[in-house]
C-alpha cells in the first residue's frame, strides 16, 4: 500500500485531480470551438451594430440597431426571406419523402441490393459545386438534356430557360437540392428500419394486420426517432447552404433565387458591406433558432 | 549548452536576414484563363536578368479576383503587385492600398514607348499615377458574314439598323417551328453592362453619373428590353448568360451577332473561319459608346521591396515582353513597337479595334462603379428583362447608386 489516507482537513488531492481531469480532457476541444466558432459569432454580432464597409477600413462607427432597421425596410430582405421559407419548406419534405420511399425499397430483399445501396449514396457524396455545374448544364436552354427530353416527349413546345426565368429558377434549384439530399434520409432511415425486430411484423401478421397497418403502427414509430434527428440536421444544413444557388444562378435572375444566407454573403463579400451583411446573418440565425426550438418542442412531444 | 543554442539561433536568424537582404521576393497576382499559363516563361526570363529577385506569381480565378484582392488587403496579406482594372482604382485608392509610381515613371526609359494617352486614361482619381498599363482591348461587334450575305444585310451602324438586322437574323432555319438562330447574344449576367451601355450611354446627354433618368437614358434601357421581350432576338437564357454563354452561343451558330473584344477573336476564327468578322458597335440615339477594356499592373503600398516590384511590372510593359504577355491573354500590347509588329490576330479584328478607339470610354472613376458592375447593374437588368420592373425603375436605381 503506497496510498496513505489523507489527514483530516488537508485537501483530498486525488479527488481534486479526479474533478479536474474531465475539464482538462475537454478543454482543447472547447478552446478550439471557442476560437473558431464562438469568437467569429460574437464578432459578427458586434459588426452588425456598426457601419463597417471593408474598403473604408478606418471608419468603424457604432450605429446601434440601424442596420437591423434598414434590413426590415429592405425589399430584398423580405424577398430573400420569402424564398428562404419556400426553400426550407419544400426541400426538406421532398427529401424526406423521397428518402423514405427509397429506404423502404432498399429494405426489401432483391438481387444486387448491396450495389443499389452503394449507388444511391452518390448524389450525397458529390461536391456541391460539381452538382451545381452538372445541373446547370442539364437545365441549359440551348443544349440542356432536360429540354431535349421534354421536347421529344412533347410535354413542352419550346425550350424553357429553366434558370433564366424567375418563375422556374427557384423550383429548378430546389429540385437539384432534393436530388442531392435525399440519400442522406434514405441511409438514415434504412438504418432505423433495420433496428426494428422482425418478430414485431410476424406478430402483427398473425393478428391479421394489413401491410399499411404494419407500416403505420410498427415501421413509422420505429423510425420516428431517426427521422426527427435527420430532419433537424438537414433543416439546419439546407437553410444555411447557398453554394448550389451561388454556382447555378448567383441569386439571379434579378432576386429570383436570393435566400437570406446568400444575400448576407453577397452583401459582405461582393459589396464589402460587412456591417449590413452581418446584420442579415444575425437576423437569419435568430429566425433559424426559433424554427429549430419550435420544431424540437413539437416533435419531442409527438415522439414521446 | 544554452549559450551554444542561442548562438546557433542567432546565426540562423542572421543568415535568414542576410538572405532576405540579398534576395527579395515579389508576390504577384494575375488572372489568365489560358491553360498553358505562359507566365512561367516571362518569370524565367525576368529572373535570369535579375538573379536577386524571385517572382511568386499566383493565378487567381477571375470570378472572385477582386473579392479575394480586397479581402487580402484588409487581412494584411496583400500581394506586392497585381494586375488591376480601372473600375477598382477609386476603391483601392480610398483604402490607401496603392503605391504611387510617378517617380519610377519619370526615370524609366519605357515611359515614352507606351502608346499615347494610355497613361492619361489610367491616372488616379486624385491625379496621381498608380497604374502601369499592360494590355488593352476595345469592345466591338462580332457578326456572321455568311448569315449577313445570305439575307442580303448590311452591317448595322445605328441602333435602328441593328434592330432591323437582329430581327431578320432571328430565324427558324430547319423548319421545325423552333427558333434556331437568334439575332444577338446579349450578356444579361455579371459583366454585361458593356452591352447595355452601348445602347444607352451613347445617347445625347446620358452618362452614368448624370442624366441616366432622362428620357434618352430610359429609352436606352427600353431598347434592350424591347429587343428581348417584343422582338425575341436574344436567346431565352439571356438574363443569366455570361461570357461563356455568349461566346459559346456565337461559336455554335446560335447567335448571329454579339459584342466582345479581340480576346475571343482567335477562338472564333478557329470555330467559324471566314464566316466571322467584326465592326464597330452601332451608334445609338445620336452618339457612339463602346467600352475600353483596360488592364494595368500596380504596386501595393504594403510591398516590402517596391523597387523589385517595379522592376517586375515594368518588365511586363517593356518591348518584347509585352508581346509575350499579350500572346498569353489574347489582348493588345501597350508598347508602340510591340503593337506595330503585332501578328497574333487576323487584321480585320485589329482594324475594328482601332476604328473603335475614338469613342471608347471607361466607366466613371468613382468608388460606386464597383457596386454598379457587380450587383446593381446585373440584378436590375435581369429584373427588367424578366418584366419585374420597368426600364425607368432600373435607371432610377442606377441614379440612386451614383448620386446617393
Amino acid at each position: 500500500m503506497t496510498d496513505t489516507p489523507t489527514p483530516a482537513g488537508a485537501p483530498p488531492r486525488r479527488a481534486l485531480a479526479r474533478q479536474i481531469l474531465p475539464y482538462a480532457m475537454l478543454s482543447p476541444a472547447v478552446l478550439v470551438t471557442l476560437a473558431i466558432v464562438f469568437f467569429p459569432m460574437v464578432q459578427t454580432a458586434w459588426m452588425s451594430l456598426h457601419d463597417y464597409v471593408l474598403f473604408r477600413p478606418n471608419d468603424f462607427d457604432f450605429v446601434g440597431l440601424d442596420n437591423f432597421r434598414a434590413a426590415l425596410q429592405d425589399e430584398v430582405f423580405w424577398i430573400s426571406l420569402r424564398h428562404t421559407i419556400i426553400w426550407i419548406g419544400t426541400t426538406i419534405p421532398a427529401q424526406l419523402l423521397l428518402g423514405l420511399v427509397t429506404a423502404l425499397l432498399l429494405n426489401q430483399a432483391f438481387p444486387w441490393r448491396p450495389l443499389a445501396r452503394a449507388l444511391i449514396i452518390i448524389p450525397w457524396a458529390l461536391p456541391s459545386v460539381v452538382i451545381a455545374l452538372m445541373w446547370a448544364w442539364i437545365y441549359d436552354s440551348n443544349y440542356g438534356v432536360a429540354n431535349e427530353f421534354l421536347l421529344r416527349l412533347g410535354l413542352i413546345q419550346q425550350a424553357v430557360p429553366w434558370l433564366a426565368d424567375p418563375d422556374t429558377a427557384l423550383a429548378s434549384i430546389i429540385l437539384t437540392l432534393t436530388w442531392q439530399g435525399f440519400p442522406f434520409f434514405a441511409v438514415m432511415i434504412l438504418a432505423g428500419l433495420q433496428s426494428i425486430p422482425q418478430s414485431y411484423y410476424e406478430a402483427a401478421a398473425i393478428d391479421g394486420a394489413s401491410t399499411w397497418r404494419q407500416f403505420w403502427h410498427i415501421t413509422l414509430p420505429g423510425i420516428s426517432g431517426v427521422m426527427v434527428t435527420a430532419v433537424l440536421l438537414r433543416m439546419i444544413w439546407v437553410a444555411n447552404s447557398f453554394d448550389v444557388i451561388f454556382v447555378m444562378t448567383g441569386g439571379g435572375p434579378g432576386y429570383a433565387t436570393y435566400t437570406l444566407p446568400l444575400y448576407a454573403f453577397l452583401k459582405a463579400r461582393t459589396n464589402l458591406d460587412f456591417g449590413y451583411g452581418s446584420a442579415i446573418a444575425v437576423l437569419f440565425t435568430a429566425l433559424l433558432m426559433v424554427l429549430v426550438l419550435f420544431y424540437l418542442r413539437r416533435t419531442g412531444k409527438a415522439v414521446q | 549548452m544554452k549559450l551554444a543554442k542561442t548562438t546557433a539561433l542567432a546565426s540562423a536568424l542572421a543568415l535568414c536576414a542576410g538572405l532576405a537582404d540579398a534576395d527579395s521576393t515579389v508576390r504577384f497576382w494575375y488572372h489568365f484563363d489560358n491553360a498553358d499559363n505562359p507566365i512561367n516563361d516571362l518569370i524565367a526570363a525576368f529572373e535570369e536578368e535579375n538573379p536577386d529577385i524571385t517572382i511568386e506569381a499566383e493565378n487567381i480565378p477571375w470570378n472572385s479576383y477582386y473579392d479575394q484582392l480586397y479581402t487580402a488587403i484588409i487581412g494584411g496579406n496583400a500581394p506586392d503587385a497585381a494586375m488591376v482594372k480601372m473600375f477598382a482604382q477609386p476603391r483601392l485608392v480610398e483604402m490607401g492600398a496603392l503605391a504611387s509610381i510617378e517617380d519610377y515613371l519619370a526615370d524609366w526609359d519605357g515611359t515614352d514607348e507606351l502608346q499615347a494617352n494610355l497613361l492619361d486614361l489610367t491616372t488616379g482619381p486624385d491625379g496621381t499615377q498608380y497604374y502601369l498599363p499592360v494590355q488593352y482591348v476595345v469592345l466591338y461587334l462580332y457578326y456572321r458574314t455568311d448569315m449577313f450575305d445570305e439575307l442580303g444585310l448590311e452591317v448595322p451602324t445605328t441602333c435602328d439598323e441593328f434592330r432591323e438586322a437582329a430581327n431578320a437574323l432571328t430565324r427558324d432555319t430547319d423548319g421545325d417551328g423552333q427558333t434556331d438562330v437568334y439575332g444577338f447574344g446579349f450578356r444579361g449576367g455579371k459583366g454585361g453592362h458593356d452591352h447595355w451601355a452601348t445602347f444607352t450611354l451613347g445617347r445625347e446627354g446620358v452618362d452614368l453619373t448624370d442624366g441616366i433618368t432622362s428620357d434618352a437614358g430610359v429609352a436606352g434601357t427600353r431598347f434592350v428590353a424591347d429587343l428581348f421581350q417584343e422582338d425575341g432576338v436574344f436567346p431565352p437564357s439571356a438574363p443569366n448568360d455570361g461570357f461563356q454563354e455568349i461566346i459559346g452561343g456565337f461559336k455554335a451558330g446560335r447567335t448571329a451577332m454579339t459584342i466582345h473584344h479581340i480576346g475571343s477573336a482567335n477562338g472564333m476564327v478557329e470555330a467559324l473561319g471566314d464566316d466571322v468578322s467584326a465592326a464597330p458597335v452601332p451608334e445609338c440615339g445620336g452618339g457612339h459608346w463602346t467600352a475600353f477594356g483596360d488592364e494595368s499592373t500596380a504596386i501595393f503600398s504594403s510591398a516590402e521591396d517596391k523597387d523589385a516590384a517595379w522592376k517586375w511590372i515594368s518588365f511586363l510593359s517593356s518591348e518584347g515582353h509585352n508581346t509575350t504577355f499579350n500572346e498569353a491573354t489574347g489582348q493588345l500590347p501597350v508598347v508602340k513597337a510591340d503593337s506595330d509588329a503585332w501578328s497574333l490576330h487576323p487584321q480585320r479584328f485589329v482594324t475594328a479595334t482601332v476604328d473603335s478607339i475614338p469613342f471608347a470610354n471607361l466607366l466613371p472613376n468613382v468608388p460606386e462603379t464597383s457596386d454598379f458592375v457587380n450587383t446593381v447593374w446585373p440584378t436590375n437588368m435581369q429584373r427588367v428583362l424578366t418584366g419585374e420592373i420597368s426600364p425607368a425603375e432600373m435607371n432610377a436605381a442606377i441614379a440612386e447608386l451614383f448620386e446617393g
